[in-house]
């Protein structure tokens, strides 16, 4: 009888120490996402900016940085079942990783908070009418300009009233009169993320209303215009010399131009610090008078297998909160995605500051999608790389390049349709 | 007919210089061979000195050669930071600096200026989370004209053109000093800043570049000491790589990493190739014909065949990313046949005495065999070693989060993909020679060795 | 059973264990799994479910694998057949009593012992298309003009050395060694001062090969895998080579004697003493090399964005493609039976080498 006795006295002694640490216990929520500058990004979010926040919901956020292959991490750890509660997904990856049945759909009532954001990021992360993920930034592309090679070539520089013929006048003079020392226009990317405002601007969609990819004429125009920069001399390809993408190149400081994205400014601070530039709005199709442009995001997004799901809205919705996104965007580090943040006036010698003014109104003109392709993720886009390649290197004709292009997109949908029909 | 031209027999030198001039050439082409195997490793090596390996490729006559720099570099060092071989910026010090400019006859000279920017010290996530700029320490003083020359030849650089010019010549001298007490600051960065026609001609320390189209002098870093000057990339490399949760240099664990798991994998093949060749050589047992065949099997069968089924294995077990997965997934063929082989050869009295004895199989294996198998055992070791030390595929697919318990090859991997994009070619090629330290000194060591029994690693590449 | 037979059986079996269990579960256990997976719809989530041959017939109809297959196939056979015959005609040139080995053996084995990532990173910076490689191209071929003059002048000074020798009686061969020596040295004079005269014309060249980002093919193989052809021949012929003269030591001086009577020549003599002597080694080096290059993923890996996918790709890349690519889901199916496709080729080329080509005794 003593022995029942002390028993169930440690018993119950156990009993109360456990539930009381355990009542004293954060929850604890793991988040993954990207290497690099993300995590200094998030760690600031995380430890000042809404830490206060954090603690009186208690709660503990844990970040962990995925340095290489992230998609395959991520893909990984959900088939070994030890995800994290949140991840990044990347927007065109987001249609494939909903079918897998792994991402839970946000809560209607934070879908609801979540409108004062860019529609079309919103709309982006959107399958079947739920909302899936919830963009952290917005990135997108702006014609950025080496102001010392104008300078020295005497031609005045683009500005927002530039056409794509009144651009290529103004790269002509500049390699007309510098040329000789090594100096020209840009530095174009054969891949479509870069090409897109040209073909965008045209009215041209990736997908028609029939879901079909059809390079019409609209196309073909931006195509030719895109490609005879380089036949004419007036542009190379970043692999000529050496480089990996076209900010590399200017960051050599022989290019009057490019076009990239906010991600420029913080490369060329290493790069090269004390180059003077400016950015402007990537210039309008002449035809249509219009522009168009491509937005780059990433998203949060929820893992179905949480234990705890209201817990971890509330966490994303601290990380993308207003108060949060104005911090990630004062210390330079990402563009907001909610528009109900009002940026602060430039300061006049950051050219960087500039640049997140120039992009984030190009986030918001006419002709812009997102950077997603449907359940086809970014291999849709090989068959018009391909053909930007070869039509720029001469190897194929510009008729040919894009013929085998469209053969290639014919195939491609046929090839989903096929495998559609097959799973029904 | 002109018999007593010729020789009625032929001399003995004839036939010795020929020989002699046959090993001339023989010595020749090895020479030639030598100096392509190891060329190449040179001239890459030398790039990775460089502060933009791809410009003029085949020149090799850059600052980080030159004397001057190198003297200049431990000056500037020991007034930085009584270092000379590393610098840094620490109270108290004060820099001298001088540099001439140039300009034509009918031109006038523009004081530059100078100024110390605000500036992170690299591309890597260390260089993000610096806190301590020399900017916020450092005083520069007033530029002093300390020599002047009327007559000087120079070049002027509009991009890739060059003009020789005729003009004249000012050298200004200027100091920077740490202000009040502070941190030991890593790197100082300098900018000078002057008209486009204003050449810079000489100057304490070459510059790392020269930007705005000529207008601006960079300087990375005017106190690094000698070895922060020459082997800038490798300081970068090693610095830059720091995992952000312990602080730790990268590369140190990459290598102990692979270390420990090459060491690890080296004790078990040793293991499972004793036991199972010497049972597959000696012992007549069941089964041994199909053991052999199913061996010979594995051995033409590429990786890439097993790997899924495996990594689900090691997934299954939550043995992912830890160096468990490496270690234990062993499948010991090669090593197995040449023990077998060798075991093979010895004359069966050598176990029948034993036998007679009543000595179990193990016993014999451990007390007669193994002695007499040390060369076949420095093979399979420096084998496996160096198999497992170069290995790729299984590690990459298996180690993927966090960063620093990669192995080399895989770190290599992760470093090309973060610097290649920025083009940044010096820090690839010095991470790639960082990583093949430890082998060549393994090789140097162990080099008798490696001789013939490199068959297999030697043909695959 | 006897009992001795039993202890036999058992400690056999105990000795073996630990390798018997590795290769149990890591190959054959694996290799069936693979079989299986081949032919269902796996993508890691989801159940597995059957498909048939579905996977094998969309690989045929995959651009991308037909691609992978042709290359995997001329890549094993370029690499094989080039790195044996060089190894082989350098190590019967060289064959001589050689001082200094340990040296040349050093030097030699450098690029084989480093791992093939430091290996490939630093050529991908030698390959690219304003690096060392066309940098040294284009000033080789500014002194083409000094290349011509040196040939002719090799020729000439040889001829007129062995005329007058076999005019005096000697019985000088063409290529006679002292007689090279002297002209090479001739020649050396004769380009020094010419180039101090400045008589011959050098113009500027700039050659701009596309080594790794080009789409193009060369004969059987994209321009980028020659690329790596030559990075993994110059990594291996040399060890090869050290293979080579060693083998060639040990076969018997009185072979070549015999031959020498009987009235043979030295090609005769190569091809019916040299290289059957050297069939064993030969053997071993070319079913490890074709076993080793059919697997050839590495570089392909480490190459990454520097050239496009179609230029690169080989068939043990095509598989960890499907499985791992970042963009989409897991295509374990169509990996596996890549995988196997793989194994299979690789077992056939090895039995077709072994029943027609080199074979392991003389």
């Amino acid at each position: 009888m003593n022995k029942i006795k002390s028993f169930t006295h440690w018993l119950l002694l156990g009993l109360i120490l456990f539930s009381s640490t355990s009542m004293a216990d954060k929850k604890l929520i793991n988040i993954a996402g990207w290497g690099g500058n993300d995590v200094v990004a998030v760690n600031k979010l995380l430890t000042t900016v809404i830490k206060s926040e954090l603690d009186e919901l208690n709660i503990e956020v844990r970040y962990f940085p995925v340095e290489s292959d992230y998609g395959r991490y991520i893909l990984n750890s959900l088939s070994a079942g030890n995800a994290p509660d949140a991840f990044y997904v990347n927007v065109d990856l987001i249609d494939s990783w909903v079918s897998t049945g792994q991402l839970k759909a946000f809560s209607d009532s934070f879908a609801a908070n979540a409108q004062r954001m860019n529609p079309v990021l919103l709309d982006a992360f959107t399958v079947d009418n739920q909302l899936f993920g919830v963009p952290k930034d917005v990135n997108s592309l702006a014609l950025q300009f080496n102001i010392d090679v104008f300078k020295d070539a005497k031609t005045p520089v683009p500005d927002e009233n530039d056409t794509w013929l009144t651009l290529r006048e103004k790269l002509v003079s500049v390699v007309e009169a510098i040329g000789d020392e090594g100096v020209l226009g840009t530095c174009l990317s054969a891949d479509f993320a870069h090409f897109s405002p040209f073909a965008l601007s045209t009215g041209w969609r990736p997908f028609n209303e029939e879901g079909k990819t059809v390079l019409d004429d609209n196309f073909k125009r931006a195509f030719n215009f895109y490609v005879s920069l380089v036949h004419d001399g007036l542009a190379i390809i970043p692999a000529d010399i050496g480089q990996n993408w076209p900010g590399g190149c200017f960051g050599t400081e022989n290019f009057a131009v490019v076009m990239e994205g906010q991600w420029l400014s913080g490369y060329l601070v290493d790069k090269s610090p004390n180059l003077l530039y400016q950015s402007t709005l990537i210039p309008a199709d002449p035809k249509t008078g219009e522009r168009g442009n491509m937005l780059f995001t990433v998203g949060w997004a929820i893992n179905n297998n949480t234990a705890n799901a209201s817990d971890v809205e509330k966490v994303i919705a601290l990380l993308t909160s207003d108060k949060a996104q104005r911090a990630i965007l004062a210390a330079g580090l990402a563009l907001p995605s909610s528009n109900t943040i009002v940026l602060p006036a430039a300061a006049e010698d950051s050219p960087s500051e500039q640049m997140a003014q120039t992009i984030l109104t190009a986030s918001t003109l006419d002709n812009v999608i997102p950077y997603k392709f449907g359940r086809y993720g970014k291999n849709w886009q090989t068959p018009i790389d391909v053909a930007l390649t070869a039509a720029m290197l001469k190897q194929l004709t510009i008729e040919q390049a894009l013929s085998e292009a469209q053969r290639k997109y014919d195939e491609m949908i046929m090839i989903s349709t096929n495998k559609q029909q097959g799973e029904q | 007919m002109r018999q007593s031209n010729k020789l009625s027999s032929i001399p003995e030198s004839y036939y010795k210089r020929r020989r002699w001039a046959k090993a001339a050439w023989v010595y020749s082409a090895l020479l030639l061979i030598a100096t392509i195997t190891l060329g190449t490793f040179l001239i890459a090596f030398m790039a990775s000195l460089k502060d933009n390996a791809l410009s003029e490729p085949t020149n090799f006559n850059f600052a980080q050669v030159r004397p001057s720099n190198w003297v200049s570099s431990m000056q500037l060092g020991l007034g930085g930071n009584q270092a000379p071989f590393f610098g840094g910026f620490s109270p108290g010090a004060e820099l001298t600096f001088s540099v001439t400019y140039a300009v034509t006859n009918d031109q006038t000279f523009s004081i530059p200026v100078i100024k110390i920017p605000r500036r992170r010290p690299g591309t890597g996530m260390a260089a993000t989370l610096t806190t301590d700029f020399a900017a916020d320490y450092a005083l520069v003083s007033e530029p002093k004209i300390i020599e002047r020359n009327d007559n000087v030849s120079y070049i002027f650089k509009r991009g890739i053109k060059n003009e020789s010019k005729q003009g004249k010549s000012v050298t200004w001298q200027f100091s920077i000093r740490y202000l009040g007490d502070g941190p030991v600051i890593d790197t100082v960065p300098l900018d000078i800043t002057t008209p486009r026609e204003q050449v810079l001609i000489n100057s304490s320390l070459d510059p790392s570049r020269f930007e705005r189209r000529g207008r601006v002098a960079s300087w990375v870093n005017v106190s690094p000491g000698v070895i922060g000057y020459v082997f800038r990339s490798y300081v970068r490399v090693w610095n830059e790589s720091v995992s952000l949760e312990t602080g730790k240099s990268m590369f140190l664990s990459w290598t102990y990493n692979s270390f420990i798991i090459a060491l690890a994998k080296v004790l078990l093949t040793v293991f499972i190739a004793c036991s199972a060749g010497y049972a597959l050589a000696r012992m007549n047992f069941s089964g041994v014909r199909s053991i052999f065949l199913l061996m010979i099997f594995s051995m033409t069968i590429p990786g890439q065949v097993t790997f899924i089924s495996n990594y689900e294995i090691f997934n299954k077990l939550g043995l992912l990313n830890t160096p468990w997965a490496v270690i234990t997934m062993l499948v010991a063929s090669g090593q197995v046949l040449i023990m077998k082989q060798f075991f093979e050869k010895f004359p069966k009295e050598l176990e029948e005495a034993a036998l007679v004895d009543g000595a179990s199989p193990i016993a014999i294996l451990w007390h007669v065999f193994l002695p007499l198998a040390k060369p076949a055992l420095a093979s399979i070791i420096i084998l496996g070693f160096q198999g497992a030390w170069n290995d790729f595929f299984w590690p990459m697919v298996v180690l993927t989060s966090p960063a620093d318990i990669y192995t080399l090859p895989v770190g290599l991997l992760s470093l090309r993909n973060a610097y290649g994009v920025a083009g940044d070619w010096s820090l690839i090629l010095a991470g790639s020679f960082l990583t093949t330290i430890p082998v060549l000194i393994v090789f140097i060591i162990f080099q008798k060795h490696f001789t013939g029994n490199n068959i297999g690693t030697a043909v695959k590449g | 059973m006897s009992m001795k037979t039993l202890q036999r059986n058992f400690y056999g079996w105990l000795l073996v264990l630990p390798f018997v269990i590795t290769l149990v579960v890591f190959f054959v256990f694996a290799l069936i799994r693979t079989v299986k997976y081949s032919f269902t719809d796996y993508d890691l989530f989801s159940e597995a479910n059957f498909v048939g041959i579905n996977n094998y017939i969309n690989l045929l109809t995959d651009e991308l694998f037909l691609r992978a297959t042709i290359n995997t196939i001329s890549f094993s056979l370029v690499v094989t057949i080039i790195q044996t015959m060089l190894a082989l005609g350098l190590a019967v040139l060289l064959n001589s009593r050689i001082k200094a080995k340990s040296f040349f053996r050093t030097a030699f084995y450098v690029p084989s012992i480093l791992s093939s990532a430091s290996v490939t990173l630093i050529f991908i910076w030698i390959y690219q298309k304003n690096g060392f490689l066309n940098g040294f191209i284009s000033q080789l071929s500014e002194l083409s003009s000094y290349f011509v003059l040196g040939l002719f002048s090799l020729a000439v000074v040889q001829l007129v050395q062995i005329a007058h020798q076999r005019f005096i009686g000697l019985p000088t061969k063409f290529f006679d060694p002292l007689l090279a020596l002297i002209s090479m040295i001739t020649t050396i004079i004769v380009i020094i001062i010419v180039s101090k005269l400045g008589l011959l014309e050098t113009t500027t060249v700039k050659v701009a090969v596309n080594w790794l980002g080009s789409r193009d093919d060369f004969g059987p193989m994209p321009v980028t895998l020659w690329a790596i052809t030559i990075q993994n021949i110059y990594t291996t012929v040399p060890t090869i080579m050290l293979l080579f003269l060693a083998g060639l030591q040990t076969i018997p001086h009185d072979l070549y004697e015999a031959a020498d009577i009987d009235g043979a020549n030295k090609w005769q003599q190569l091809f019916h003493i040299t290289i059957p002597q050297l069939a064993p080694v030969t053997f071993v080096v070319i079913t490890l090399g074709i076993i080793g290059t059919l697997q050839m993923f590495d570089q392909v890996a480490l190459l990454g964005t520097s050239s496009p996918l179609e230029s690169r790709i080989t068939l043990a890349y095509y598989v960890y493609y499907q499985a791992f690519s970042d963009s989409g889901t897991p295509n374990i199916g169509a990996s596996s039976a890549a995988a196997l496709i793989l194994g299979i080729i690789t077992l056939c080329i090895v039995f077709l080498q072994n029943k027609f080509g080199v074979k392991e005794k003389s």
